[in-house]
């Protein structure tokens, strides 16, 4: 089973972490990633660039328009995503669990549906 | 490269050939099966061009021994097991086999390498990878693609499978008496779950991607031609092919889902359809009867029946009362649950199923709705069952189931 693990922030939130536990911190971060594409069970690991790289893509009458945004001062947006392959839901949660970030903040675990289905 | 169908054939025919015998001479099984691989890889380049050798199987296995030699050269303590390999391996190994060359030690080597690849200390999906490379000669890129995760992460499973192997320190040899038993059904059920993967998965026109059911089909008919005599082994087979035989009418051309109730018959495959029911029933006439076999034989009795009126309920019902005995689970009282409801009618389902509502293991699964939904369709009490289907929908898995109960759910509520 394929699962998504979410970490969210906000710019407010990362500034407020001292500059000199930033590299432990990338270094936990990468420790993981590593640990758990040893174990065939991470497929990919992805941070995304700031709010403020990001864009609107909206379509009016045909024509595509991109916009500035999203506008999220206050409100926590996605920072990262993890996908993951691995036996069953619990161990989704193990490895969640086992996220340098999940004593900060929450984890999302979302199960992603596969393409195929059983007999009816 | 377009692979030559002939040439590929037989490279999987011979690879658990060649790697048994290379583990049996030489030990090691991860080195053994990376130099296989190698040596795989070589022919499959060079056959299709220069022609098949006389000796293919020699001509892999010389090969290989090759680069195993090129490996162990690279190690610390190289001259001593140098030595070894050049001592065992023997003369003849260069030479095309006589024509009456006893196959019984191949035969063996493949089996004992089958059953390694199940080995207890991997998991499931694990197993199914190992067996996939080693027995069934799939290289780690196809095994990747009809898994649908990258080819590294692949390579890192099976790398760490055989490491696994290696720690455990297993030997090169068949388990014996209850364990032996205890190692053929993780073997069955590895060769089961790797059907239900490819007999699931949507198969689109990519050529590079094995078809996952024919390879477990192509995989248990080997092991039947090894083991005649056992009735697990024909009744899984049979459950293989009398599933097999449904999969064009199970699914429409834009992938959605066709239940079995509503299949064009007439699509069934009835050469394999015929394979199967003789299968069963032979094997259930010799026993004793198991769980596989009792399966392809509810799989017979509704392959049997021109349409959906003519099932044959009442004995479907015995089946899985039978079935309940041998392997008792949640799923089988769920599909037991069917059964009674149409023998007996929906209400009398709908209280086996009550009974499901407080299993752990249940309590979570769209499955006991999409059944609850169902049964209570038939009994005419459609608000309670589009509510139900709707909630089905909500804790489906997969993308085809989650968009037929959204659809069932949607005809009932109009």
């Amino acid at each position: 089973m394929k699962y998504m693990l979410l970490i969210y922030g906000n710019q407010e939130k990362w500034s407020s972490i001292p500059a000199e536990t930033w590299p432990e911190a990338i270094a936990k971060q990468d420790a993981f990633n590593k640990k758990y594409q040893g174990t065939g069970e991470l497929l990919g690991a992805y941070g995304l660039a700031d709010a403020a790289a990001a864009r609107l893509v909206r379509r009016t009458d045909g024509t595509p328009a991109v916009t500035d945004g999203p506008y999220l001062e206050t409100k926590e947006y996605l920072a990262s995503f993890y996908l993951l392959d691995c036996e069953n839901e619990q161990r989704a949660y193990e490895i969640a669990a086992d996220m340098p970030w999940a004593d900060v903040e929450p984890v999302e675990v979302w199960p992603v549906l596969h393409e195929a289905a059983a007999d009816l | 490269m377009i692979p030559d169908r002939g040439v590929e054939d037989l490279l999987r025919e011979l690879a658990p050939q060649v790697l048994g015998a290379l583990v049996r001479r030489y030990g090691q099984f991860d080195t053994c099966e990376d130099a296989t691989q190698e040596a795989l890889v070589r022919a499959a380049m060079r056959w299709p061009t220069e022609g098949i050798p006389d000796n293919p199987r020699g001509w892999l296995v010389t090969v290989a021994s090759h680069r195993l030699l090129d490996e162990v050269r690279s190690h610390q303590s190289r001259r001593r097991r140098e030595n070894a390999i050049v001592a065992a391996t023997p003369q003849s190994e260069l030479l095309g086999r006589p024509a009456d060359a006893e196959p019984g030690a191949d035969r063996d080597d493949s089996l004992t390498l089958l059953f390694l690849c199940c080995h207890p200390a991997l998991s499931p999906p694990t197993q199914i990878a190992l067996t996939l490379r080693a027995v069934g000669g799939l290289t780690t890129a196809q095994i990747a693609t009809a898994f649908l995760v990258p080819e590294p992460t692949m390579a890192q499973r099976i790398s760490r499978a055989k490491q696994s192997i290696r720690t455990s320190g297993t030997t090169f040899t068949m388990p014996e008496g209850s364990e032996r038993a205890e190692r053929l059904r993780a073997v069955l059920h590895v060769l089961y779950l790797l059907f239900n993967e490819g007999y699931t998965t949507t198969t689109g026109p990519d050529l590079t991607a094995p078809q996952l059911s024919d390879e477990a089909i192509r995989l248990t008919t080997w092991l039947r031609r090894l083991l005649p005599e056992d009735g697990e082994v024909a009744g899984l087979l049979a459950l293989m092919l009398l599933t097999e035989a449904r999969r064009s009418a199970r699914t429409t051309p834009d992938g959605a889902l066709v239940p079995l109730a509503e299949q064009d018959r007439s699509t069934w495959d009835r050469t394999l359809i015929g394979n199967g029911v003789a299968l069963v029933t032979e094997a259930l006439a010799r026993g004793p009867v198991g769980p596989y076999q009792v399966q392809a034989a509810i799989a017979a009795v509704h392959d049997e029946a021109e349409h959906m009126d003519a099932t044959d309920w009442p004995q479907i019902l015995a089946l899985y009362e039978l079935l309940e005995q041998l392997a008792p689970g949640p799923m089988v009282t769920l599909n037991r649950a069917v059964a009674v409801a149409m023998v007996h009618g929906p209400s009398a389902g709908l209280v086996l199923l009550a009974a499901l509502e407080s299993d752990n293991r249940m309590v979570r699964h769209h499955r006991l709705l999409a059944t609850r939904a169902h049964l209570l369709e038939l009994a005419g009490e459609h608000t309670a069952a589009a509510a139900d289907y709707r909630e089905a929908a909500r804790r489906a898995t997969s993308l085809p189931e989650r968009r037929h109960l959204t659809t069932c759910a949607t005809r009932l509520g109009s």
